[in-house]
């Protein structure tokens, strides 16, 4: 055994010393340098592969682990130790080894585990996506739509909370909860009080402030945008308007607060603003700015709701995935004609070509 | 009559007190010990093959030689007496009764891992045994066994005892780390492992308090002759607390060389079943382990006698075996209805996990819900398959084994009992009444509107 460990201690020496680990995600091969956990590898090939993330995030210290939508195969461990781990791995907290080859969506053990696990977190998730104002930029709803089953399997009664107040600002609803516990790590990590927790455990553990304090913190509006689910949303914004009836804009202003970043996303129906939030990445995480999170101040979330307080940058470009892009694709990419290869180079014959006798849209 | 280690003096009067104590022979391992070094210790911990007595087996000298020894930053040991396992209470018995024993284990292995202050993390539930045991320190310090320079070795040692707040999950070491700490006990993400970053991010080692009990006779009469005690991997003694329908219920020190057979019938040891019932199955160690029908208790699938020790318990992997576990054995006779006793446990696990995985937190309610149903009588065919499948997705996905240990029991009792589930969904009113073994009658339970 001491010597198996004098073995590994060279071996971790070894690869220390190497610049960039070699690591292969679905047949995919790069590389990353040391460090990098296997869902950050993946994310750099992006589309696919990359396993989804519901309590992950890149911008939180300790955040992930919890969620298990992530979970990966590691069908070799690294180039010295190719032995395949035994359970699937979390891929937001293991980092890769030199040589690691992981399986994602080439796995059936993970494909089917992921769907475990859709299923465990809708299990008691109301699904009142009609009236959630988190609804069209909701992760669970993509997870679900991703990865989930039609139906449900489960025949109880779903549980439910005592409503609580968290102040004027953020909406809390529990059931939508899928205690991913990032919002604590927003509290602990951005701003400098955290009043806020999770009480009691299992399948009755709740967000909380325990003794029915506000959270009035200047920074406290974070914990809306990494909520990943409806559980924290906006008061000011609540119930005024879906999502995809409003145009991202990017703005910018000149916030006093020192810690605050001032480039912010403006959701805009017309000339009203009806939200600001932080500005997103693909991953739906906020942007960094010269290695600063864009995290923004209340004031500027919850009071600049004019046009004139911004300095409006243009369209926020959105992923054509997004519900909140539609009809409004930075490219459009046109479906490629493949009849005329089906059909050995031969044109389709038509029985009549639409153009011939439209009166609409004839041809020239 | 197997060798007695741990419990030899257990039944001397006022054994709980330092005088009588030390007078039978107490601390002899500390004065021995400190003439060694510290690897010697480790290496004579190796030597007897000691294995973790909390549930895993993992062997105690190699997770001593696991820890990371940093330049300037202390090492500690934390001894796990949060024994929360239903159907385990090894550990009270020996804390009740002979304090000493684990302090002297604790001040050896605290010198053989450089820790100076150490940590006695016992579950809330024991509050008086938290007196004894602070009382035990207490009298150890005044007779230099403890504190600064201990008997002029230069060697320092304190020992802590924290109380924890009633978690079952407090018991897998990361959260009893996290709970030790102050904080809320949720399991870590490993690695990094307890034995480069523990309590404070420092070097740890968490141990069960059995194995550190047994660190004791192994120092006194050493490695090699501790090793040839038991069979196998299964070295030294092993504590086995019976309990269910037996005679004789209570705990008992076995060296490993017995057969399950023996020991449950034998007047030595549980006595047979009570009231002259039928066996009908066991549980035998601790409740998250797969419970096996009689047949595949008293005897392999090979058809060989099962002895009670870590290999042979396990003989057959999870099929037709099951495991040592941290030694609860539970007997069930003819009476008892397996789906009752699933649900119990179901309901046990599903009260107990920590919330912060999302199979765990929301299989375990799934499981028990469904399991409720069948037992009231209100089962389909499907919900037996769909329980399997629940426990598939939750074994092996979470963070720690509190997920397997809820999916175990489970997939044990389909796996053995699958008619009794199929008889509970096709007699819906007789299942409330009667049972399934020799249909002697059951409580009614409280079926809920």
């Amino acid at each position: 055994m001491q010597s198996y460990l004098l073995c590994v201690e060279f071996i971790m020496s070894e690869e220390i010393k190497k610049s960039t680990f070699t690591v292969t995600v679905d047949n995919i091969t790069l590389e990353v340098p040391p460090g990098t956990t296997v869902l950050n590898a993946a994310r750099m090939i992006g589309g696919d592969v990359t396993p989804p993330a519901m309590c992950y995030y890149s911008k939180l210290q300790g955040s992930g682990g919890k969620c298990r939508t992530c979970l990966v195969e590691v069908a070799a461990g690294s180039t010295a130790d190719p032995r395949p781990m035994p359970k699937l791995v979390a891929s937001c907290r293991q980092t890769v080894m030199d040589g690691m080859i992981v399986k994602n969506i080439t796995s059936e053990k993970v494909q089917d585990a992921r769907a475990g696990v859709v299923e465990f977190l809708l299990l008691n998730h109301p699904l009142d996506c009609p009236i959630c104002d988190q609804a069209g930029e909701c992760h669970l709803q993509d997870l679900g739509y991703n990865h989930g089953k039609a139906g449900t399997r489960y025949q109880f009664a779903r549980r439910t909370f005592k409503k609580e107040d968290i102040g004027p600002y953020i909406q809390l609803h529990m059931t939508r909860c899928i205690l991913c516990y990032r919002c604590t790590y927003v509290a602990d990590q951005i701003t400098d009080n955290r009043v806020h927790g999770i009480v009691d455990r299992g399948d009755h553990a709740a967000i909380s402030t325990y003794i029915s304090k506000a959270i009035d913190n200047d920074f406290s509006g974070n914990m809306i945008d990494v909520c990943p689910v409806g559980a924290l949303t906006d008061k000011t914004f609540r119930f005024k308007n879906r999502v995809w009836f409003t145009k991202p804009v990017d703005a910018h202003r000149n916030c006093e607060n020192p810690k605050c970043c001032g480039k912010a996303t403006l959701w805009l129906r017309g000339n009203e603003v009806f939200r600001v939030t932080a500005r997103k990445d693909e991953w739906g995480e906020v942007k960094s700015y010269d290695g600063k999170t864009g995290w923004i101040c209340n004031t500027c979330r919850f009071d600049k709701k004019q046009t004139t307080d911004w300095t409006v940058e243009g369209v926020t470009k959105t992923s054509r995935h997004s519900v909140v892009g539609v009809n409004k694709y930075e490219v459009l990419n046109k479906p490629k004609e493949t009849m005329t290869k089906v059909m050995n180079g031969r044109d389709p014959k038509l029985l009549m070509n639409i153009h011939e006798v439209s009166e609409v849209n004839p041809t020239k | 009559m197997s060798k007695k280690l741990l419990l030899a003096k257990a039944h001397v009067p006022g054994i709980r007190t330092y005088e009588v104590y030390r007078h039978e022979g107490g601390y002899t391992s500390v004065e021995k010990a400190l003439k060694m070094t510290t690897d010697e210790v480790v290496e004579e911990v190796k030597k007897s093959g000691l294995r973790g007595r909390g549930g895993a087996g993992f062997p105690t000298g190699m997770k001593w030689s696991f820890i990371a020894k940093p330049e300037g930053v202390p090492r500690h040991l934390v001894v796990n007496a949060d024994e929360s396992e239903p159907g385990t209470f090894k550990d009270r018995y020996l804390m009740e009764f002979i304090p000493h024993l684990l302090i002297e284990g604790m001040i050896v292995s605290s010198y053989a891992l450089g820790s100076n202050v150490s940590y006695i993390y016992i579950r809330g539930e024991y509050a008086w045994i938290t007196n004894i045991l602070e009382q035990a320190i207490d009298e150890a310090k005044a007779n230099g066994w403890l504190g600064k320079n201990i008997q002029g070795s230069g060697f320092d040692c304190e020992i802590y005892v924290q109380r924890g707040g009633g978690a079952y999950i407090c018991g897998e070491e990361t959260a009893l780390i996290e709970s030790l700490e102050g904080k809320r006990g949720n399991p870590r993400i490993k690695p990094p492992f307890p034995a480069v970053k523990g309590v404070w991010e420092r070097p740890t080692v968490v141990n069960n308090v059995e194995s550190i009990a047994a660190v004791v006779p192994i120092i006194n009469e050493g490695g090699e002759e501790y090793a040839k005690i038991g069979i196998g991997r299964s070295t030294g003694t092993k504590l086995i607390s019976a309990c269910g329908n037996i005679n004789k219920p209570g705990i008992y020190e076995i060296d490993m060389t017995i057969s399950v057979e023996e020991f449950i019938y034998s007047d030595e040891y549980c006595g047979g079943i009570a009231n002259g019932k039928k066996l009908k199955a066991c549980i035998p160690g601790g409740s998250s382990v797969p419970i096996l029908p009689a047949n595949l208790l008293l005897t392999t699938a090979k058809g060989e006698k099962r002895l009670m020790n870590y290999e042979s318990l396990s003989d057959g992997g999870f099929a037709t075996g099951s495991m040592m576990g941290s030694g609860g054995f539970i007997v069930l006779d003819e009476d008892q209805c397996i789906v009752r006793n699933t649900y119990t446990l179901a309901r046990f696990y599903r009260h107990e996990s920590c919330g912060q995985c999302s199979p765990c937190r929301e299989g375990t309610g799934w499981m028990e819900k469904i399991l409720q149903k069948i037992e009231t009588g209100k089962g389909e065919m499907s919900d037996i398959d769909l329980l399997w499948d629940i426990q598939r997705k939750i074994e092996g996905n979470t963070i720690c084994p509190l997920g397997d240990a809820a999916a175990w029991p489970v997939a044990a009792a389909i796996r053995h009992f699958r008619d009794e589930f199929e008889w509970h969904v096709n007699n819906p009113t007789l299942c409330l009444t009667e049972n399934y073994g020799l249909r002697h009658y059951a409580d009614k339970i409280h079926v809920p509107v």
